[in-house]
């Protein structure tokens, strides 16, 4: 989906001088990839924004170059898949030039990484990047003696402020292995030099692929097993446990405990701290408060409501309601009615196009009128919460409930990313730890939680009937979420992790680096969102000709009509919202604002559609990341399950004559 | 070294006289020792004992042991007996501790040849004080469990612990980390690289909701039981 995530060609890739970026999550490689490439990637102010590697073309010091940007790791030892995407990138084959990119003020876990690109023997350079930020916490790095003791070239940049790039830009002509060194016991240098002696050739040095094995790094399997027979294997299993008796503690946390070290020793030289810029700040405040057990829920429904009057009343209503009645009601429509009927004068073509499944009256007008200005809206209020820091603090505030699905806190930020879009949140579910977890969010991503599309054609109907209403829909989906999670839970094997999450700082947003992010995503939904609208009305538009769709309707009819108490029309948005939920949403909002659907019906077929199977896109992103298998196992639970949910809801609100 | 120590180290040993006969209670105190950990392990019978005994007359040992009601031998099985159990208990937990104490907190090499003289010699008040002093830790540095004694049980600390699990810290409060017991690997590999190591200074920002920690610059929100690993020293 998004284009620039595709990989070159081999040819491509030889061709050209490659730089990779790496460094520690949320230190800006996105934000230098942007800048050096000039395409756009999300920059946002969490650790796990970017989970695949991005590749982009540019031309740096009159060279063709491959840049390529990784996930963030803390150690070159992944730890979950995201991290692993980038490891893997270093084993695949060498590149040119490799740039570690650093948040000075976190200087001391940059180096953590600097120290395995040493060991490696690979020729990179380091770049101490958010300069600014550390300079106003009184962090100041001797720049001369850090280059001195790494014996490679260091660079001073503001990523976002383009500050620093022609800097960069020279340094990287001269990328050199670092010479900066560490000396572990003497038991695993001994065994680091065993297994380095049994290890194929590989674009990183013997000893560091070593020191990975010692230090227990299970996904180097896979590559193993690939380069070297069983037998060989066998003999490096056996060196490592033997190792490992003679130590008490696991040899990765040693060898890190060593290497911290030694990052402390090179600090120690070249990092001054006055207490000029200390003192804490309204963002530090702002940033305790968001996570105080009193204070974080006022601010957690302050966010809620902000956002709600953003974009459900905001976007979802006055904007929407303009465009709809006003740009395509009383112009485009009736202009492009009058042009087509001048120039097409077969009455199926006319019909095809303006009719009622037409391609402007329906496709164009759901896409562009409805859904696009709510999705701007939402992607511009979603893109100040990232930039803000605020996220990873939600987190903190409902680990413990997460506790209970048998998740930790971190499963919220692939979760609210649904909010903004499910397929890509199902990708972020790449930085939770366990299979377990991954596949749990998934399931409840493509159950539950509505993409923002969606939301804001949900938050447009409802908020227009009463506050209870909403009250009424948003308390079902998170009372189906934590039930289902909860039941799920106990059925999938495997144990929760620990909840270990770093909290970034809380800044003020950029606003050019929100609208860039905002008309990103906006190009990206026009892109994904309008060929499959137009294509759903087209099967509309043909299955109504060929009267299938009054077969279907009839056959939904004891469903729709006689369980869940909904119009005979409803069944119409319910097949469009097997191509896209928010295409289904749109559906049912045109439905409503023709009067058709009464408070009740509007928000029990809300209900459904929420629930309603994942779109299309999505299927196939959870086919890619979870396997055929379980993604069809979660859609043929789904389906029924959303009808269910509905018919009951539905027989609740009748049976004791609730008006809502 | 003090001889009343010795005579302490040894409780209710009456039948020793305290100076001559310190060898053999040494020996004794090595395969009460050994039976503790073999059986820890699942791996107790009088074969492995033989085997993994490092004093010399392991056999006769053992017999006179059984022979003073510390302990039954019958076929392969060894089983002690209460007074055994007391004081084999009281053994391991004194040479457990003073790993921990030479280990982390004086970073000693040669830790495992100390601990063996301390515990020879440590008396019930000591031992308890060190306990205390290093804030009841349950794990020696291999990972072994610390048999816990009266003053773990006592709800009141008396004694300001010098060491203390990260968690008993006041929001607000700097320490530095002396040592972290090893809960499962993974967790300590993946909060090591984000910089949590003995010697790193950590300030303690909330418990509630969760736990936020901040070491460096960088901000790490945990569970509350990764904090009852981690053991800190006030700075």
């Amino acid at each position: 989906m998004h284009d620039h995530g595709s990989k070159p060609s081999k040819e491509q890739q030889q061709d050209l001088n490659k730089v990779l970026l790496i460094g520690n999550p949320n230190v800006g490689k996105s934000a230098l990839f942007g800048l050096l490439t000039g395409k756009y990637v999300t920059v946002s102010n969490y650790p796990g924004t970017t989970v695949e590697v991005t590749y982009g073309n540019a031309v740096l010091n009159k060279v063709r170059t491959l840049v390529i940007d990784t996930p963030g790791v803390n150690s070159l030892i992944p730890m979950s898949e995201d991290e692993k995407v980038t490891r893997d990138m270093l084993l695949a084959d060498r590149s040119d030039v490799i740039v570690q990119v650093a948040d000075t003020k976190n200087l001391r876990r940059a180096l953590l990484i600097t120290i395995q690109l040493a060991e490696m023997g690979v020729p990179f350079i380091l770049d101490l990047n958010m300069d600014d930020e550390a300079k106003s916490r009184g962090i100041l790095i001797d720049q001369t003696g850090l280059s001195q003791l790494l014996g490679i070239e260091v660079v001073k940049t503001v990523a976002i402020r383009r500050s620093g790039i022609d800097r960069l830009l020279k340094g990287i002509q001269q990328p050199r292995p670092s010479t900066v060194a560490v000396r572990y016991d003497e038991a695993i240098e001994g065994g680091a030099h065993d297994i380095a002696a049994l290890l194929p050739d590989a674009p990183i040095s013997k000893r560091a692929l070593a020191l990975m094995v010692l230090a227990g790094d299970e996904s180097l399997k896979s590559w193993l097993h690939v380069n070297l027979q069983d037998h060989v294997i066998a003999e490096i299993e056996k060196i490592r446990q033997q190792v490992q008796q003679k130590f008490n503690n696991s040899l990765g946390f040693l060898i890190n405990q060593r290497r911290m070290g030694k990052a402390d020793e090179i600090l120690r030289r070249v990092m001054t701290l006055s207490e000029a810029g200390k003192g804490s700040t309204a963002a530090f405040y702002l940033g305790s408060w968001s996570m105080h057990p009193v204070m974080g829920i006022p601010i957690l429904l302050g966010v809620l409501y902000a956002v709600y009057q953003f974009v459900g009343v905001l976007g979802a209503g006055i904007i929407v309601n303009f465009l709809e009645k006003t740009v395509f009601g009383e112009y485009l429509i009736p202009w492009a009615a009058k042009i087509v009927t001048f120039v097409l004068p077969v009455p199926f073509l006319q019909e095809l196009i303006i009719g009622d499944y037409g391609i402007v009256s329906m496709a164009l007008t759901y896409a562009i009128a409805i859904v696009l200005p709510i999705v701007g809206f939402f992607f511009f209020a979603f893109g100040l919460l990232e930039d803000s820091g605020y996220l990873p603090r939600l987190a903190v505030m409902v680990n413990r409930v997460f506790k209970i699905m048998g998740l930790n806190g971190k499963a919220v930020l692939p979760m609210i990313l649904g909010l903004g879009c499910d397929t890509m949140a199902t990708l972020t579910t790449r930085i939770l730890e366990t299979r377990k977890e991954r596949m749990l969010v998934t399931f409840l991503l493509a159950l539950g939680i509505p993409c923002s599309a969606q939301l804001g054609v949900v938050l447009g109907m409802i908020s227009g009937i009463s506050a209870a209403a909403t009250a009424l829909w948003i308390g079902t989906m998170v009372a189906v979420l934590f039930i289902v999670g909860y039941l799920t839970a106990q059925l999938l094997p495997g144990e929760p992790s620990d909840f270990v999450l770093e909290l970034p700082p809380i800044r003020v947003p950029q606003l050019t680096n929100i609208m860039i992010k905002t008309l990103a995503r906006v190009e990206w939904y026009l892109k994904e969102a309008v060929p499959l609208f137009v294509l759903g009305t087209l099967i509309l538009f043909v299955a109504d000709k060929i009267g299938f769709l009054a077969f279907i309707q009839k056959a939904a009819d004891p469903i729709v009509v006689g369980f869940l108490g909904l119009p005979s029309k409803a069944a119409e948005a319910l097949v469009i919202g097997f191509l896209r939920r928010d295409y289904g949403a749109a559906g049912l909002f045109m439905l409503s604002k023709q009067g058709l659907l009464d408070p009740v019906q509007t928000v029990v077929s809300l209900v459904v559609v929420t629930l309603f199977v994942p779109c299309i896109a999505n299927f196939f992103m959870m086919i890619k990341e979870q396997g055929l298998k379980a993604a069809v196992l979660m859609v043929a639970f789904i389906f029924p399950f959303a009808v269910v949910v509905g018919g009951a809801m539905n027989w609740f609100l009748r049976s004791f004559h609730i008006s809502l | 070294m003090p001889e009343k120590k010795r005579m302490q180290g040894v409780e209710g040993q009456a039948g020793h006289p305290a100076l001559c006969v310190l060898p053999e209670i040494e020996k004794e105190d090595e395969l009460l020792e050994a039976i503790w950990t073999l059986r820890e392990d699942d791996r107790l019978s009088v074969e492995t004992l033989i085997d993994s005994c490092r004093i010399d007359g392991c056999e006769e040992v053992l017999q006179s042991l059984a022979k003073t009601g510390w302990l039954e031998v019958k076929g392969q099985s060894i089983e002690l007996l209460a007074k055994g159990e007391r004081r084999a208990k009281e053994l391991v937990r004194r040479h457990r501790l003073s790993l921990r104490l030479f280990y982390d907190l004086f970073s000693l090499d040669g830790a495992e040849a100390e601990a063996c003289k301390f515990e020879h010699i440590l008396s019930p008040e000591v031992t308890d004080s060190v306990c205390t002093l290093l804030g009841h830790p349950p794990n020696s540095p291999d990972g072994k469990p610390i048999p816990r004694g009266e003053c773990c049980a006592m709800f009141k600390q008396e004694m300001r612990p010098l060491v203390a699990p990260l968690a008993d810290l006041t929001p607000g409060e700097k320490a530095k980390i002396v040592f972290i017991t090893p809960g499962s690997h993974s967790r300590l590999d993946r909060l090591s690289a984000m910089g949590v190591v003995p010697g790193s200074v950590v300030k303690l920002h909330q418990k509630r909701p969760s736990y936020v920690l901040q070491v460096g610059e960088t901000m790490i929100a945990v569970d509350k039981e990764i904090t009852r690993e981690i053991f800190v020293k006030k700075v």
